[in-house]
């Protein structure tokens, strides 16, 4: 049962432990009888690029959508680093739960972009929104943003009109639009033309080099490995191994990972 | 004036009044349909109760019996409130039972545009800490116009007809006008055929600027040519 705390206008603001950005501790989710989130801990450091790997119905999508409450978890702790907020799954009330969601920036597997908004609209309705910009600001911002991902002359297209790449980078432009501390990816290329798939690697690369929090959900192994420097395996729904990227994938302790790794280079190969 | 024997005024005023009959009801209805269609979609127990309760009655009843029991159960209740003698306004009595009978086709039309909007656009919106009213209306609001569009300009031309039954009960609408010409002049067919005239030129007119309407919803939707 979720018990939603009276809202009181204020956030729990209680230190944390760590001076960590990400701070998750002891998370749980079900759906139903099925236990998907089993008691997952995870920490990620200011800077750091976490990708999370692990084979289909592991909980990796799961994982990510509990940290911003699109999945409310049964159980556990959520810690944002900075501002320290506190969200107790089960003890949340809609405030704290937005606060959340407005530093954690979330980018889906499908764009999800708003098909009857244009690029512009896109990007700029949360912050116009949700932090008070004003037009001028915000459309300031979209346009920076714009031409980081390289789309600027894209500004006036509906969704429907540009390519699988090019709507997830707009995607990728609306999430940094709210100036999130931390990034969250689920499989932001496996729904993409392989040929479509490295302009939108290039920009997660280049957010990763300017030093930003990332959680990436992958099975782009390759790419996971230059980009991150901690790899985190899920394993039904706990972490089966975690380590940096060398020896995660060139000694892996758990025979899984071991496994999981054959599997991918055979897929690879085909 | 010996157009239409004199008559050509009346008749004039009698679609105005049909007209703003029609565009009230549509307007009020539309408001009880959304309303109704969130009860039934987000409503907890009593409202979605209620909201199944109202569309089950209404459309199971003919639009005619509707309208006259609404008339007389609001004369009796005001009558009965009041502690005297009221009767209601037939204007008033029109667009009220116009209202509740689009609303609740209104609501199964919305409910389902509501129940089409993908669910990931909306998560969208979640993720970007948008709140659910502005969720609503940035997002839900929008996109099930363009579900909704092609079901409410079906209402909306069988609203704009079902106006006729409000003659009934003494509103002056074209019907009602058109009848009375009709009698005095002995030259129903005349009358009839001017009346029918107008309400296909109303709708002939709605269903352009539905064509419209749906295009501008459509938007970003079909990949432009
Ligand atoms: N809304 C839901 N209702 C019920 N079960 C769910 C729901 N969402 C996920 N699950 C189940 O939870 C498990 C984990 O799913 P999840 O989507 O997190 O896996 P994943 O690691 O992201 O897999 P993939 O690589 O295929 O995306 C699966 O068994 C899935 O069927
Ligand atoms: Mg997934």
């Amino acid at each position: 049962m979720l018990k939603i705390k009276p809202a009181t206008g204020q956030f729990k603001t209680e230190l944390s432990d760590t001076k960590a950005a990400l701070h998750v501790v002891n998370l749980r989710k079900r759906f139903g009888q099925l236990e998907v989130i089993k008691g997952l801990s995870l920490t990620a450091n200011q800077g750091d690029v976490i990708s999370i790997l692990g084979s289909s119905g592991s909980g990796k999508s799961t994982l990510l959508r509990c940290l911003n409450f699109l999945e409310p978890p049964n159980e556990g702790e959520i810690w944002i680093g900075g501002r320290q907020i506190q969200a107790r799954a089960g003890a949340t009330g809609q405030r704290e739960i937005n606060a959340l969601r407005i530093n954690l920036g979330m980018v889906f597997q499908t764009f999800n972009l708003w098909l009857h908004k244009t690029v512009l609209e896109n990007i700029v309705e949360a912050p116009i929104h949700v932090l008070g910009l004003s037009k001028a600001e915000a459309h300031l911002r979209a346009e920076e943003l714009l031409l980081k991902v390289g789309l600027a002359d894209k500004r006036h297209a509906y969704p429907s009109q540009l390519s699988g790449g090019q709507q997830q980078r707009i995607a990728i432009a609306r999430a940094l639009a709210m100036e999130p501390e931390i990034l969250l990816f689920d499989e932001p290329t496996s729904a993409l033309d392989p040929e479509l798939v490295g302009d939108v690697l290039k920009v997660i690369r280049a957010l990763a080099d300017e030093g930003r929090t990332m959680l990436i959900v992958t099975h782009e192994l390759n790419f996971a490995r230059q980009v991150s420097n901690r790899i985190v395996f899920l394993h039904e729904g706990q972490i089966e191994e975690e380590g940096p990227p060398d020896a995660f994938f060139n000694h892996p302790s758990s025979p899984r990972v071991r496994q999981f790794l054959s599997s991918q280079r055979d897929g690879y190969h085909r | 004036m010996t157009l239409l024997q004199g008559f050509g005024d009346q008749i004039i005023a009698g679609a105005i009044t049909t007209l703003q009959v029609a565009l009230t009801s549509l307007v009020l209805g539309i408001a009880v349909g959304l309303c109704g269609a969130m009860a039934k979609v987000n409503g907890i127990g009593a409202l979605r109760w209620l909201a199944d309760g109202y569309t089950t009655i209404v459309r199971g009843i003919p639009e005619l019996l509707i309208i006259l029991i609404l008339y007389f159960g609001g004369t009796v209740a005001l009558t009965a409130l009041l502690g005297r003698y009221v009767e209601v306004d037939a204007f008033a009595a029109g667009v009220f039972a116009l209202t509740i009978v689009f609303g609740a086709y209104a609501t199964e039309v919305f409910r389902a545009a509501l129940l089409a909007v993908p669910r990931s656009q909306i998560e969208a919106a979640h993720a970007l800490a948008l709140s659910r009213a502005l969720t609503f209306r940035l997002v839900i609001l929008p996109q099930m116009w363009r579900y909704a569009l092609p079901g409410l300009g079906n209402l909306w031309l069988t609203l704009l007809k079902d106006t006729a039954l409000i003659s009934v009960v003494g509103l002056e609408d074209l019907m009602r006008k058109a009848s009375v010409a009709a009698g005095a002049t002995h030259d129903p067919l005349t009358f009839y055929l001017i009346a029918a005239a107008l309400y296909l030129t109303f709708t002939s007119v709605s269903l352009v600027g539905l064509a419209l309407l749906e295009q501008r919803a459509g938007r970003g939707v079909r990949i432009s040519e």
